[in-house]
Parts: structure tokens; C-alpha cells; sequence
């Protein structure tokens, strides 16, 4: 594999120097593949033209999405991000040297929500976003990961945040589908960045937000066109930036790409940009306006293989496919359960949050059993109510004798349109079916996954987990709740 | 026919052979306790390396500042250091000079990789690169003369309430100066082998410890870093054979990528007003901290209380070459060892400047940063030394981690 990285270049010659140059700068036109929230750029590129004679003619697009290394047909790339064909060109081994690249603009992916309910989600995480998307209190706009930039960043930031290890998301770090819960808030797509604000535009009565770039989001504001503003929120954590580079296509127009890219990163023209558009100054010594001086999170260190990029928007497509997500617990419920394991559970339960939610249209089975199948209850979330309802299930006090599993795992991927089932225990089988028999009769796809407390036989769970094409998780080393999350979104 | 040797500016000749010298990076170690007062070696080394064919016709006789009546543009391909050519100050002086400088700016390893017809000088920023560039030329039949005008150590940057997370945790204690800190490599090693989040040392960060850098297969600071962790991981001493660095480059090699894509503009992002957010620990060289307290100060009165550097125990220092390539390229190399106002210029960009025969000033920085009103960092010139890899060797360690191409 070869590391391939964009070269950055430094303009010097240009007018900058002492006014002892650049009389000779001839009218010059450059073609521009350019990202198409770029259109907000007009007048800035109007003084560009007036003083360096440089006319950028912009083909607007998802610019940062589509342009493919060593296939290009315009001048120069102006892209809100290049990480993506940095990731395309590495993926596929391109070996040829990559454009000359360089920033010039900043500005961070962000969530805009409708002043009336920004206030408590002012220092959210996207943890946070997700709990309140996954119970139908945020709905919101986002852009599609697969042709937009502002799309993908965001399914980036997400998935990395689920995902929680601190580093830069590898591809077995997106194994379980935690982007379920947060994807239950989007309420509408585009497939373009434009198209995102229009449709935001004609909803904005029936929707909370828009996850969008900074620079966009404070255009809206500005644009008079908001029955509600939008607060602009940085969520604390999974944080990514653009950074608008400029990439030289054709290097024999160097001479004049130098000019733009030395008009354009001098502070008069920062600052222009700054206040025309709203996005931040490349240059760390130009002051930021007020309106761009708070906080933004944290930096994710974003993945640097296309390979990861292809999990999360495999993840992707299965959250958003309209197939309703159905789990089946099966809950051990035997009189060894009594006192802390019970309570235990119960915790677990009511402690899924964030991530972990459970999310609106999602279904889900609880089947309690101890020798046998004690009885079973189905809700599809619509809101507050069901949780309550599954909550008020889990909180009965019948627990009975014996502990029939294999019986109880049958019930449980008989249930109608299962995609999962988390079977949860403390035992040993001393009831009904046995693992063999279970496995004989198994009818479905469904998976397994077993969460062994207590003295459950993890021999034995874990063959039959694996035979499903689930696992075992060892909540005898953990706890519960870490047990319960981590098998939350499998299946 | 080739020529290899060492000139001195009086243009003594030194036989020599450029392509065996020096072990690739020099780190000063302190004797005895971590957090003893650091100190540098001065880099004894010839402020000039020469390797002629006769192509480029030298001046080397002192009297280089020649005027001309015309405007020279010179092409350079260069890395960290086109922060030099782009300050204004610069600029004016050797404009006075007749001298225009046009850069490609590029990390210092590609620099080595990279096609470099057309050009009148490189300008790698350590010696690393340096040595690869030379060598490169010189298997090319290339001429060039090398300069090394200035050094800065590579140094960590960080934001005081991450360096105070350290200090509680036991990696780093605070210098006299209130904008340094000294750390313990070994400690910050041991956070990102246990793979500690800040968040696990109190702050409001999910993200691992670690220290961004460039890419490795990109950048000076990236690939001297690596050879500083992977000397620290194995107790302190550099790997002798091939297999015992590529066995600890596969060890070290998942902290280093637990960054993700890297960022080749680091130091712009951490000194960016939004720089806590971006970067809040990375690596990158003493001058750009110091220009940019010196900056600060200037405009405000006071420095940015809020950056402050973390100076591993073991001192790294950095060396960039100034390749000239051409005939105005070496004409530039000599003004920047030679020219009273760049060399100047440079100690107030918080470079440490050489002098002419490759010794150093050691109280020069502190006591220009002392007339302006900025704690000096507690580090001067010292005779303790350790090596890293030797160059062949972490030039294979830099290609394992990153994955680089050749």
C-alpha cells in the first residue's frame, strides 16, 4: 500500500511581494470542479477577478465525492473536503503524483436546531443527538453520505463516537449497527448539499434541525428566509473540519493557480470570506468574528482507510433500508435471578441510552421463562408510552423454578421477523429442549447473542451462540450494562 | 568525477565522504533523572557539505553577496521551513539581494521522493531527509552544496490544561518558565501502549493520547518522532539489526496510526484560534512555538498563556539542510549562513542560529527571548548523548509504520 499525500503549495510570487511584480498578469479563465455550497463564493470571486485577473468558472457539484484521482476534465478542484479522494486514491493504489492542494477556508460539520429546542442540547454529545433522535424529540435533516461530503463527515463523526475507542474507526469497529438509534431522527435526505437546505427550507415547520457545515447553517440564518434561527451546536465529541483546499488539476496553469491561491489566503480576503460566508480564516492569526468564537469540540481522528468508509455506509443503508429492526430478549426469569441479578437487568434496561437507545419504529419482544415459557410481550416504539409498557413488563416479580434455555431460544426465533435475539441467563438447562434439540429444530436467520452471568455454561452458550453466527458476551467479567451495550445493534 | 568533501567558509577542504556520516538523528539525554535541567549538544557539524561535478561553479570565497541589477526567482521545493521565506522581513532582505523566492511547499520526505528538476534549491528539515536527498543527488551525478544555517528541537505542543492533565498523572512536570513543561517519554509511551483516553486523566476528551504528527512517510517531525518512540520502547536504546527494528516498528506502529488520516498543516491547526479542538497535543518544532509566543506578544503585550511545550527529556534536535542545486541556489544558501540581517531575522523567528564554523551560541535564544519579556524553556548546551536508529534502519521503520511507497 503507498501512503499518498497531497503536496501544499506556497505562493510567493504573486503581487504579494512589495508591488515589484505582476503587471504582466494576463486575463486568465480556469475551469473549477467546485463543491456546490461554493456558490455563496460569487462576490469573493468577483474581487479575485477584479485584482489578480483570474476568473474561476465554478461547475458546481458533489465535487468532493466524485472526482476521481487521475480523471480530471477542469482546470482546478475547489472541494469543502479532499479526504475522500485521498481515501480513494490510496484504496485503489493510484500511483501517479497527486495534485498540488492547498486550504483555504475552515469550517466545521455541525448540527443547526431551531432556537426552541437548542437550549439543552448546547453541550451535547452526539451521543446525545442520538438518545433524542432515537426517541422522535430531534428530527432532522442529513444529506446523503454516499454523493455529499457534509453527508459522510457526519456519518464519520457518528460512527466514531458510537463506536467510543479513541481512535481513528477501523472497520471491526463498526461490526453492531449503533447508527440505528441517531438514523431514527432523520426525517428527510437530499441527495445533493443544496438540496438538503432547500428541502430544510420547505419543512422547517415539521422538523427540529439540519446537520450541515457551519458556513451553511449561519447562511441560513442570514438568509431571511427561517420562520425559527438555528442554533448553531458543535456537538462535544467526533468533531470534523473542511478545509476547502484548492487542488491544481492541470499543472500547467500553476502560474495563475499561485495567484488565486496567494489573493485568496491573504488576510483581506479571509476576512471577506469570513464575513460573507461565514467561514473561518485558514490563516490562525486572523481574528475570528463573534459569531464564530465559540468552542467546536473536539477533532475525531478521522479513519484513513476507504475500507472503513465502506462499513459505515454499508451500516448506513441497513439503518435507513425502511426494513423495521426486530430484536427478541429472552429473559431468564428462574427463582436464582432473585435480589441483585434481577435488579441488575432491570438496571440494564432502563440504563440503555445515547447509542443505545431504543429507537422509534423499532420492535421489540421480551420473552420471560424459567422452566418453561412464563409469557412474552411485543411493542413497536411509537414513543414514551411503549418503553413504559416493556419497563412495566420487566418489572414482575413472578420468577418460578428451573431454567429451561433451549426451550425458551426456540420460542424466541419463532417470534415473527426476528433479526436478533439476546438470550440472557444465569444458569444451566435443566428443563425442556436441549441445546442439540435446539439447534435440530432452529428455523430463521436470526442471530444468537448470549449474555452469560452467574453460573451459566459458557461451553455450551458459546456453541450454540456461534452456530447462530452470533457470540457470547461474559457479563461475569463485566457488568451487565456493558454486556447488554455491547450486543445493543448486533444482528 | 566525483568530488566529496567537507568545506569549511575559507574554503578548507576536508575530506570526508558525505554518504556514511553521521547516525541519522542525534537525541541529547540527560545523565541521570528525567527531569534534570536539559541541555543540547551543540551540533558539531560543518555548516557546509559539498559535493561537486563541476556543474555549478561556486563561490565560496566569503564575498557572496553579489549585486545584481536584476530580480532572480529561485524555485525551492521545501518543507516546515517555507515559514522562514514567507515572513515579510525575509522577503524585504532578500529582495534587497535581488532575490525572489518561489516554493512548492511539500513534506521533507517527499522531497527525497519527489522530482526535483527545475529547481534551484530543497530545503528538507532534518537531517533524516537530508541525508536521503544527498544521497540521492549524488547517485543521480547531481552537484549541490548543503547549508545548515539554523536548527530547532522537535518538541511537543499542547495546551496547558492537557500538560496540567500530565503533570497529575505523573508524565510531565512544569519548568521554571511558565510555558514549558518537561515529560517523561517513557510515561507518554506507557498512556498510549495502555491506550489511556484523556478522558481517563480528567479531561473532556474521548480520544487516546497521542501526539499527532504528519505523515510519516511525509514529514521530518513524523519520522523523528517515530525514531524517539521506538527508541524509548525498547529501554532507551536504538535497534541494531533490521529484524530488531522492524519488530519494533510493528509495535509501535498501531499507537502512531491511532490517529487516522494525518494532517500535513498540524502546526497551522494547532496554533489556530480553534486549535484546541483540532490538535490538542502534537508535534512539531521549538521555532514555531516561539515565533508564535514572540508574535503574540508583540501585538497583545502578553504571551498566550494558554500553549505551552512539552520538551521530551531526551532532546531531539532537528537540522534542516538548504540544498542549493543551482548557481542561485548555493548563492542563497551562502546568504542565509552568511548574512548578518537573516541570520537575524531567523533567531527572532525562534530558530537557533549557527554560527559560520557549525558551533552554536548556547544563550542565544534565552537571551533574546529574555529581551522581550518571554521565559526562556530551561534547556541548554550539554554533553550526554544517545542515537537513535541509525538512518538505513529508521528510514525501514518509517516505511513498515506507514505503509510508504519505495
Amino acid at each position: 500500500m503507498q501512503a499518498v499525500k497531497l503536496l501544499a503549495a506556497v505562493a510567493l510570487v504573486a503581487a504579494a511581494l512589495a508591488g515589484c511584480t505582476s503587471s504582466t498578469a494576463e486575463p486568465t479563465r480556469l475551469t473549477v470542479l467546485a463543491s456546490a455550497e461554493l456558490a455563496d463564493l460569487a462576490p469573493v470571486l468577483a474581487d479575485l477577478r477584479r485584482d489578480t485577473g483570474v476568473e474561476l468558472a465554478l461547475d458546481l457539484g458533489e465535487a468532493s465525492t466524485s472526482l476521481v484521482p487521475g480523471q480530471y476534465r477542469h482546470d482546478l478542484a475547489w472541494l469543502s473536503s479532499d479526504r475522500f479522494f485521498q481515501l480513494k486514491a490510496k484504496g485503489a493504489g493510484f500511483a501517479g503524483p497527486l495534485p498540488l492542494a492547498t486550504a483555504t477556508m475552515l469550517s466545521p460539520l455541525a448540527v443547526g436546531v431551531k432556537a426552541g429546542k437548542a437550549k439543552e442540547l448546547r453541550e451535547a454529545s452526539w451521543a446525545d443527538l442520538a438518545d433524542r433522535a432515537a426517541s422522535g424529540q430531534l428530527r432532522f435533516g442529513l444529506a446523503d453520505p454516499h454523493r455529499t461530503a457534509s453527508g459522510l463527515d457526519a456519518l464519520i463523526g457518528v460512527a466514531t463516537a458510537a463506536a467510543g475507542t479513541g481512535r481513528a474507526l477501523r472497520p471491526e469497529d463498526v461490526t453492531c449497527d449503533k447508527l440505528r438509534g441517531f438514523l431514527a431522527g432523520r426525517a428527510f435526505t437530499s441527495s445533493s448539499a443544496t438540496g438538503l437546505t432547500e428541502e430544510y427550507l420547505r419543512r422547517q415547520d415539521d422538523v427540529d434541525a439540519v446537520v450541515d457545515y457551519e458556513s451553511v447553517l449561519l447562511s441560513l440564518n442570514a438568509s431571511g428566509e427561517l420562520a425559527e434561527p438555528l442554533e448553531v451546536i458543535h456537538p462535544r465529541d467526533g468533531m470534523v473540519i473542511s478545509e476547502y483546499p484548492l487542488l491544481l488539476l492541470d499543472p500547467g496553469k500553476r502560474a495563475a493557480y499561485d495567484r488565486v491561491v496567494g489573493w485568496l489566503r491573504a488576510e483581506p480576503a479571509q476576512r471577506s470570506i469570513m464575513e460573507r460566508t461565514g467561514r473561518r480564516p485558514i490563516d490562525p492569526a486572523v481574528p475570528r468574528s463573534d459569531r464564530l468564537s465559540g468552542p467546536i469540540g473536539n477533532a475525531l481522528y478521522f479513519p484513513d482507510r476507504q475500507e472503513v468508509v465502506d462499513t459505515v455506509l454499508a451500516a448506513y443503508d441497513r439503518a435507513v433500508s425502511g426494513a423495521g429492526h426486530h430484536v427478541v430478549f429472552a429473559l431468564d426469569y428462574s427463582t436464582s435471578m432473585a435480589g441483585p441479578r434481577i435488579t441488575g437487568l432491570r438496571e440494564a434496561f432502563a440504563a440503555l441510552n445515547g447509542f443505545d437507545s431504543f429507537f422509534l419504529g423499532e420492535t421489540i419482544t421480551v420473552v420471560r421463562f424459567a422452566g418453561r415459557v412464563l409469557d412474552e410481550r411485543t411493542v413497536t416504539v411509537s414513543g414514551e408510552g411503549d418503553l413504559a409498557a416493556l419497563r412495566d413488563f420487566l418489572a414482575s416479580d413472578d420468577l418460578a423454578d428451573g431454567t429451561a434455555i433451549w426451550s425458551a431460544l426456540d420460542h424466541a426465533h419463532r417470534v415473527a421477523g426476528a433479526d436478533a435475539v439476546v438470550l440472557m441467563t444465569d444458569g444451566e438447562n435443566n428443563a425442556g429442549m436441549s441445546a442439540e434439540e435446539f439447534l435440530n429444530a432452529r428455523t430463521g436467520a436470526a442471530r444468537t447473542y448470549a449474555i452469560r452471568f452467574g453460573e451459566a455454561d459458557p461451553v455450551e452458550l458459546d456453541r450454540v451462540s456461534r452456530a447462530t453466527g452470533g457470540r457470547v458476551v461474559d457479563a461475569t467479567a463485566t457488568s451487565l450494562l456493558d454486556a447488554v451495550q455491547e450486543v445493543r445493534g448486533c444482528g | 568525477m566525483w568530488g566529496n568533501f567537507f568545506s569549511t567558509p575559507g574554503g578548507r577542504v576536508a575530506a570526508n565522504r558525505t554518504t556514511t556520516e553521521e547516525p541519522s538523528l542525534t537525541i541529547i539525554r540527560p545523565p541521570r533523572s528525567a527531569f534534570r535541567r536539559k541541555r543540547f549538544l551543540v551540533p558539531f557539524v560543518p555548516s557546509v557539505l559539498v559535493a561537486l561535478i563541476g556543474v555549478i561553479s561556486l563561490v565560496v570565497s566569503g564575498n557572496v553577496v553579489l549585486k545584481l541589477d536584476r530580480i532572480v526567482v529561485l524555485e525551492g521545493k521545501i518543507a516546515s521551513k517555507a515559514e522562514f521565506f514567507t515572513d515579510d522581513a525575509v522577503r524585504r532582505i532578500l529582495m534587497s539581494h535581488g532575490i525572489q523566492v518561489h516554493l512548492t511547499q511539500v513534506g521533507s520526505r517527499e522531497i527525497a521522493t519527489s522530482d526535483l528538476d527545475g529547481y534551484d534549491f530543497v530545503f528538507p528539515s532534518g537531517k533524516p531527509t537530508g541525508l536521503l536527498i544527498r544521497n540521492r543527488l549524488q547517485e543521480e551525478g547531481k552537484s549541490f552544496i548543503a547549508y545548515r544555517p539554523f536548527f530547532s528541537p522537535v518538541v511537543l505542543a499542547s495546551f496547558r490544561d492537557y500538560a496540567e492533565a500530565l503533570v497529575r498523572q505523573g508524565t510531565a512536570k512544569p519548568q521554571p518558565g511558565p510555558l514549558y513543561y518537561d515529560l517523561s517519554m517513557d510515561g507518554f509511551v506507557g498512556l498510549m501502549r495502555e491506550g489511556t483516553t484523556w478522558r481517563k486523566l480528567g479531561q473532556d476528551n474521548g480520544n487516546l493520547v497521542l501526539a499527532q504528527t504528519p505523515d510519516v512517510c511525509w514529514s521530518n517531525t513524523a519520522g523523528t518522532y517515530l525514531g524517539l518512540v521506538a527508541s524509548v520502547t525498547n529501554g532507551n536504546r536504538a535497534p541494531v539489526t533490521e529484524a530488531e527494528a522492524l519488530d519494533l516498528a510493528t509495535k509501535i506502529k498501531p499507537w502512531l496510526l491511532s490517529q487516522g488520516m494525518s494532517n500535513e498543516d498540524i502546526p497551522r491547526m494547532y496554533f489556530a484560534p480553534e486549535g484546541r479542538g483540532f490538535a490538542p497535543v502534537v508535534v512539531i518544532y521549538e521555532h514555531q512555538f516561539l515565533a508564535h509566543q514572540l508574535r503574540v506578544k508583540a501585538q497583545t503585550g502578553a504571551v498566550d498563556a494558554k500553549r505551552v511545550l512539552l520538551y521530551p527529556e531526551a532532546q531531539l534536535q532537528s537540522v534542516p539542510e538548504f540544498i542549493g542545486l543551482t548557481e542561485s541556489g548555493v548563492r542563497l544558501g551562502e546568504l542565509l549562513t552568511a548574512d548578518p540581517a537573516l541570520r537575524k531575522r531567523a533567531l527572532e523567528l525562534g530558530l537557533r542560529v549557527l554560527q559560520r564554523d557549525g558551533t552554536l551560541y548556547e544563550r542565544q535564544v534565552s537571551e533574546f527571548l529574555g529581551e522581550h519579556g518571554i521565559d526562556p524553556p530551561a534547556i541548554g548546551v550539554g554533553d550526554t548523548e544517545a542515537v537513535l536508529p541509525a538512518l538505513p534502519l529508521l528510514e525501514k521503520m518509517i516505511v513498515e509504520v506507514g505503509g510508504c511507497k519505495r
